[in-house]
């Protein structure tokens, strides 16, 4: 909160954070609206576990006043009291039960709906999304309000218990029941305060816990760094200050905890004081039986764990609020990219060519400010192989992301063969385009399953086509266990060439329209690009194919070369062509030898 | 919740185990000793007035009231006001004293650690994935904090109170503790039997949790390969699938904790009915007092309650044994690479000599480098070229100590570098390695890595010696500018100049280089060569060379092939010599040209 915020901005601010809250409450009530039956089954059987529970105390005062101080019948207050036993420990299970079961099942499906809404948001959204920010909500947001759901059955039995028990105080003796309950609301008050300063130091010393990790991290991986320039002393200093952090911050919550925890726990002891006193007169002038006296103690005991909880509720429904609200920012945001409301079909074959693309006055800017591509204008022909070549951040990789509707254009049209992408449903227009990425990313899955990702009911034979066509056939029969060896980050680790090549079997195997290279040579060692190139020529042949093309070695790859510059087609042509004809072509190209090989400065 | 801990089966310790690493905690927690005396002493205090609360309201009851005594009940009401005052009191001393012991013991033990970690050789760090490291220094550490919050407190209470309470009921009447004490077996049964089948639950929870986390930020981070080929549907079923593994497994551990709080909770009225019906009949026999059998009723959660306590804190405790083994194995563990006691400081200039040396990495089948002998004159500019794996990064490595050779020695100025100080090494040698690799903090902060009592004029001579002066100069906040994490805020380019910078500040005789396999953006590319020239000259130069450009300025080229030195000699001598290195010059030409 700044300092200058007038009165109105406060109100204002208020109030949309009030607006937001409401929000975040009725996406829980939503989620609970299937489990309503579930939850109210808790909360009964919560209250008839308190009425139990309450009733024990109850029985035990008739027990020693009958029972023993008036030799009655002990057998069966014993049975009795054993019996109520046995309900309370059942219903205190199914409660147990009930309220931990439905909250985890209410944190699954809010997690798998977060997941599927993130998943289907359009790719701008997740430029900007950070992924540490989605995991959060997925997590510790989740966590929170798990932790809320999962009190709402054990709040109801404790209102209920504490109502029962305070009615009971107050009929067997008002002024008793007065002196006894008066420092009990102290105890609602401290939880709900200790809770609410403990969480803010909790989160400061995970926050100095995060920083020392930091500087262990920085100092492990960086250790060539530490050990080369005999580091270590520096790299102490600084680990020994976040360690002091630390500890200075929990002396903090220390001292809250020393604060209110021992108050919390002496209070009620106070009524029981209370009731020796005040009760141990009344006894003595006769209002009030041994029984009661004792039966008022263990009433006592009875009421300060529900104000305890509720004490916490009362913090817990405040943090599971803020998380609700983060989450329902998440689920709130629309897809930029969606279906169209009537979709075209894409045309048949008919015995012609397909993958035709077609560009037409396209204007595009990651931000509307900066058009990357203006009035850009392609046709590329079926079957046909084209490479692009520009500079850096010319938007050469933005032709690819528009043609796969990652993004939609600020003005103009692409079409697949001849129908507007937009006109498409997203499913078939990318099932027509199959791409490898500059980065080529694998699944911590099986080989198999990493192929026949954009076809999971492929044949056996569908994949070792594929494999085959990409060049990858081979080393993947090497692997420990052929193709079921899992890669990926955590599997077998491949070598980039492999990567890529089993990236290539995946990008053909549903045998698409188009293919879209975004040359990850880059990635390869130098001696393996030469098996890389093989692999993209035999995939590419009799297939329209955009090349996108970031070191010159993979421009020889297409029959025509496109070449951006200047946020538009510059030149089409031969590459041998350009490079005779377009000064600022030989430039580029110029740069990107330099860039990416001083060899060919060598070699030429 | 119900727990907060677990640990598996390899982790648990043994009996002989357990008692070392309390050996250990105890000598290393010797500082504190003042503080541990304190906390004692104030468990013991709380515990006794928790205890003694019943005891004073029974003599409350029997000799104030059912006797009539007036005086006698005002004397238990006053005393029991002054126990509650000493357990208010004395409870938040006992929170100050522990969590200050208990932080203070971590502390202690983060600084060791990590002390000791930084000490270990380059060997050590092969062995130990980053990942692990990190682990040890800040979830193992951290799993304990818990334990030194609340746990060690409760611990401490809980058994001080079971001891208490037996005792005291004991010596209100031997015959209702032995009523008291019938539950007992049942409830320690259940309580074995819940903290085996919980730590369970818990291990399988916690792994679930992290697969499932995992699935999570696999589908957040290959969104756009998801999209690319339409498959959200099937990435999210797979999610389902793991989410829906971690409910059955949170599921199961509540129902394992269940049963055993239904048990728990039917035990304690189990003790209380059992009392009331036997109490009562000893009370008509007059072999106890009525008052008596109130005081245990309200004291039969003093003993229960322990129990369950203790149980809990059981896994709590185990998983901190498990986290302390494995932080005294990172102190026991001996640096490979340790100065000599006898050492001396290398000369300021000489000829780096590498003779018949052998060099096997702990694990590996085969050697990295087998009987290679090498020199490098003063001034002279080597180039170690040959296959991925065939040794050259090693040799680089041995020739500034970064391991030390198993046989044969590498020597400086005729001093093997076994026997120099480790200041004089780091001062004449110094390595830059293949990615500029970039602490937190500024620009400034980063050369210091390499000599820490460096002046802001050293710092700024460092830069102006590699020509970056006003490349750095146009950042706004100049050499001050934060690099973020990683030096993210910076180019790859610059990262590297950050890293030549930090070699021209230490200004050594020989340089190490490790050249980077992949490339620098386009802008900066010029001047990181540039710098790099600089850097070079006039130095002792050992280069793991990828490119032909890099080679060519070389004096010498050395190609490693299969632990040893192939073909040894000039870029143009070896080209003639059509081997190995006219090969691999083939191969990079190739790879390169445009059509």
């Amino acid at each position: 909160m700044s300092v200058s915020e007038t009165d109105s901005e406060v109100s204002a601010r208020l109030e949309f954070e009030q607006a937001q809250r409401s929000e975040g409450w009725k996406l829980l009530r939503g989620l609970l609206r299937d489990q309503r039956r579930n939850l109210v089954i808790g909360g009964l059987i919560g209250v008839t576990w308190a009425s139990f529970k309450v009733a024990i105390p109850q029985v035990t005062k008739f027990a020693i006043n009958d029972g023993i101080e008036k030799n009655g019948p002990l057998l069966k207050w014993s049975l009795i009291i054993i019996g109520l036993g046995v309900m309370t420990g059942i219903l205190s299970g199914f409660r147990r039960y009930v309220a931990f079961r439905e909250s985890r099942w209410a944190e699954t499906l809010l997690r798998e709906k977060l997941f599927s809404h993130v998943l289907g948001l359009n790719i701008g959204y997740h430029d900007k999304a950070q992924t540490g920010q989605l995991m959060s909500r997925a997590s510790s947001d989740l966590m929170q309000i798990q932790a809320f759901i999962v009190m709402i059955p054990i709040t109801m039995s404790n209102i209920i218990q504490i109502f029962a028990v305070a009615a009971i105080l107050f009929i067997t003796d008002p002024v008793l029941a007065i002196v006894a309950m008066a420092p009990l609301p102290f105890v609602n008050i401290s939880a709900r305060r200790f809770s609410n300063r403990i969480h803010p130091i909790s989160i400061a010393v995970q926050a100095e816990q995060a920083q020392l990790a930091n500087v262990v991290e920085e100092s492990v991986s960086g250790v060539r760094v530490v050990k080369g320039f005999g580091a270590e002393q520096v790299q102490f200093d600084k680990l020994e200050k976040e360690a002091d952090d630390i500890f200075r911050e929990a002396m903090k919550a220390s001292k809250i905890r020393s604060n209110f925890l021992p108050a919390i726990d002496v209070l009620p002891a106070l009524g029981a004081v209370g009731v020796l006193g005040v009760g141990g007169h009344r006894v003595l002038s006769g209002q009030l039986s041994i029984g009661d006296l004792v039966a008022f103690n263990v009433y006592l005991t009875l009421l300060v764990w529900p104000l305890r909880n509720i004490g916490m509720i009362v913090a817990l429904g405040q943090r599971a609020a803020s998380a609700l609200v983060r989450i329902h920012e998440v689920l709130s945001t629309n897809s930029e990219i969606t279906d169209p409301t009537v979709a075209r079909d894409l045309p048949s074959q008919n015995g012609r060519q397909l993958g035709a693309v077609r560009f037409d006055h396209v204007q595009f800017g990651y931000d509307a400010e900066r058009p990357v591509l203006r009035n850009f204008n392609l046709d590329i022909a079926a079957g046909e192989s084209i490479a692009i070549v520009g500079a850096t951040a010319s938007g050469k990789s933005t032709v690819a992301r528009l043609l796969l509707r990652f993004y939609d254009t600020d003005n103009g049209h692409v079409f697949l063969d001849g129908v507007d992408v937009r006109k498409l449903k997203l499913r078939e227009l990318r099932q027509q385009i199959g791409v490898v990425f500059e980065d080529t990313v694998l699944f911590n899955d099986t080989v198999t399953n990493n192929i026949s990702f954009a076809k999971p009911d492929a044949a056996q034979t569908d994949l070792e086509r594929a494999a085959k066509l990409a060049g990858a056939h081979d080393f993947i029969l090497q692997l420990p266990n052929g193709y079921d060896t899992v890669i990926g980050e955590r599997g077998f680790s491949l070598s980039g060439g492999q990567r890529q090549r089993i990236a290539i079997a995946r990008a053909i195997i549903s045998d698409p329209r188009v293919l879209v290279l975004d040359d990850a040579t880059s990635a390869v060692d130098p001696s393996k690009e030469g098996e890389i190139r093989d692999a993209m020529r035999t995939v590419m042949s009799g297939r329209t194919t955009i090349v996108i093309a970031h070191r010159p070695g993979t421009i020889a790859l297409a029959s025509r070369v496109v070449f951006i510059d200047d946020q538009a087609v510059a030149a089409i042509g031969k590459h041998e062509e350009l490079v005779a004809t377009n000064a600022r072509y030989r430039e580029v190209l110029a740069s990107m030898q330099q860039a990416k090989s001083d060899t060919a400065k060598a070699a030429v | 919740m119900w727990q907060s801990g677990g640990v598996s089966d390899e982790d648990r310790l043994s009996r002989a185990q357990a008692r070392t690493i309390l050996g250990r905690v105890l000598k290393m927690a010797a500082p504190f000793r003042k503080m541990i005396y304190l906390s004692f002493a104030c468990v013991m205090v709380t515990t006794t007035t928790t205890l003694s609360a019943p005891v004073i309201v029974r003599y409350g009851i029997d000799a104030g009231i059912r006797a009539g005594d007036v005086d006698a009940l005002n004397l238990s009401v006053v005393l029991y006001l002054v126990v509650v005052s000493f357990t208010y009191v004395f409870g938040r001393l006992l929170f100050v004293f522990v969590n200050r012991t208990g932080e203070s013991f971590l502390r202690v033990l983060r600084l060791a650690v990590f002390r000791q970690m930084q000490r270990q050789s380059m060997a050590f760090f092969d062995r130990n994935k980053a990942g692990v490291l990190v682990a040890r220094m800040t979830a193992d550490i951290e799993s304990m904090s818990e334990l030194v919050q609340f746990g060690l407190l409760q611990f401490l209470s809980a058994t001080l109170m079971l001891i208490f309470a037996i005792i005291v009921l004991l010596f209100l009447s031997w015959q209702l503790t032995l009523v008291a004490l019938i539950v007992m077996p049942v409830l320690v049964l259940a309580s074995i039997k819940f903290q085996r089948d919980s730590n369970k639950a818990y291990l399988t929870v916690r792994e679930r949790v992290g697969t499932n986390l995992s699935a999570l930020q696999e589908g957040i981070t290959t969104v756009r390969v998801i999209q690319a080929y339409a498959q959200e549907e099937e990435a999210i079923r797979k999610f389902k699938i793991s989410n829906r593994s971690l409910f059955a497994s949170h599921e199961k551990s509540v129902r394992i904790s269940t049963w055993y709080f239904a048990l728990i909770e039917f035990s304690g009225v189990l003790a209380s009915g059992l009392m009331i019906g036997i109490g009562g009949w000893f009370v008509h026999r007059g072999t106890v007092t009525l008052g008596t059998v109130v005081a245990f009723v309200l004291l039969l959660s003093s003993l229960f309650d322990p129990v369950q306590q203790l149980s809990q804190l059981y896994n709590t405790v185990q998983s901190a044994g498990a986290a302390l083994n494995k932080l005294f194995a990172i102190l026991d563990a001996k640096p490979e690479v340790d100065e000599h006691h006898a050492a001396v400081d290398l000369p300021q200039t000489g000829e780096l000599k590498v003779s018949d040396v052998s060099f096997t990495y702990v694990g590996a089948d085969s050697p990295a480098l087998r009987g290679v002998s090498i020199k490098v004159g003063v001034g002279e500019k080597l180039a170690l070229v040959g296959p991925t794996g065939a040794g050259k990064s090693t040799l680089a490595k041995l020739m500034a100590r970064l391991y030390d050779p198993q046989t044969g020695s590498v020597e400086f100025g005729g001093v093997n570098l076994k026997m120099a100080t480790m200041p004089s090494l780091r001062e004449r040698i110094a390595v830059v390695p293949q990615e500029g690799f970039l602490f937190n903090g500024s620009i400034r902060d980063n050369l210091r890595i390499a000599r820490a009592d460096a002046t802001d004029a050293d710092i700024e001579a460092a830069i102006d010696a590699i020509g970056a002066t006003d490349h750095f100069a146009q950042f706004s906040d100049g050499l001050d500018t934060q690099v973020r994490e990683r030096g993210s805020r910076l180019s790859a380019g610059e990262r590297q100049l950050v890293a030549l910078a930090r070699a021209a500040l230490v200004d050594p005789a020989v340089l190490v280089l490790d050249e980077a396999t992949s490339n620098l953006d386009p802008g900066t590319e010029a001047e990181v060569e540039h710098a790099l020239e600089r850097l070079m000259a006039g130095r002792t130069v050992i280069v793991v060379a990828h490119r032909l450009s890099t080679v060519q300025r070389a004096d010498h080229i050395a190609v490693v092939v299969d632990a040893k030195i192939a073909e040894y000699g000039s870029h143009s001598e070896l080209l003639a010599r059509n081997g190995h290195y006219a090969e691999l010059a083939r191969a990079w030409q190739k790879s390169h040209a445009p059509s």
